[in-house]
């Protein structure tokens, strides 16, 4: 799966998760970019990326994303 | 400790008390609720027990009956699948379905019968762990 094709799946996450619709991640995207993406909702968000790919990612993992893309980088990573 | 395939069960009474204190503190008093001749010409047997008190009974399962006390509730969803009486006994079997070590997360189906075992209540809680 591409890098864009995972950020594509993932915007569907944050749309389906944070219930926005008009959401368009970037790589740079971070939390505080987006008012409905707190703490709670960070959990939600990887727990149903988690599902969505059928990764698991460590808490290290979890504590080093930056931002969005380096979560989609992670992802493909871990798909190939 | 919690681990996936962990199981509990605990019983709770459906009480005179409990639903007093229910009343008392939500002032839910839809006829629904009490008035024995609008639920029974509803269909029902008698007056229904406020719905959300299997949530009060979640409440304590997770805040008191669980090996560890630093948990949070984050979300939970339930579906009422039949009535609960005055009297009742409904017993809560919950079983850890999802586990997240990264994220403290756990994860409980559930459901609660009754004296008769007949389902009343299915639904999901999802708890974290507090470091």
């Amino acid at each position: 799966m591409t890098f864009d094709e995972v950020l594509s799946r993932v915007n569907d996450v944050f749309v389906d998760v944070l219930d926005i619709e008009d959401i368009m991640l970037k790589y740079e995207t971070t939390a505080a970019d987006i008012e409905e993406w707190d703490s709670l909702s960070h959990i939600e968000l990887v727990l149903e990326i988690e599902r969505q790919f059928k990764v698991k990612f460590t808490l290290q993992e979890i504590q080093g994303f930056k931002n969005v893309g380096h979560m989609c980088d992670a992802i493909v990573g871990k798909l190939a | 400790m919690l681990e996936q395939g962990t199981s509990f069960q605990h019983e709770f009474a459906v009480s005179e008390s409990v639903y007093q204190g229910f009343l008392a503190v939500f002032n839910d008093r839809n006829p629904l609720h009490t008035d024995e001749a609008f639920a029974q010409q509803k269909g029902f047997r008698s007056v229904v027990m406020h719905g959300n008190i299997l949530n009060g009974f979640l409440s304590y399962f997770i805040g008191e009956c669980l090996p560890t006390k630093d948990v949070v509730i984050h979300k939970q969803e339930i579906k009422f699948h039949r009535p609960v009486y005055m009297g009742d006994r409904v017993t809560l079997e919950a079983k850890i379905d999802e586990v997240s070590e990264a994220l403290g997360v756990r994860a409980f189906k559930f459901k609660f019968y009754n004296q008769e075992r007949e389902m009343v209540a299915v639904g999901r809680i999802q708890i974290g762990l507090l470091a």
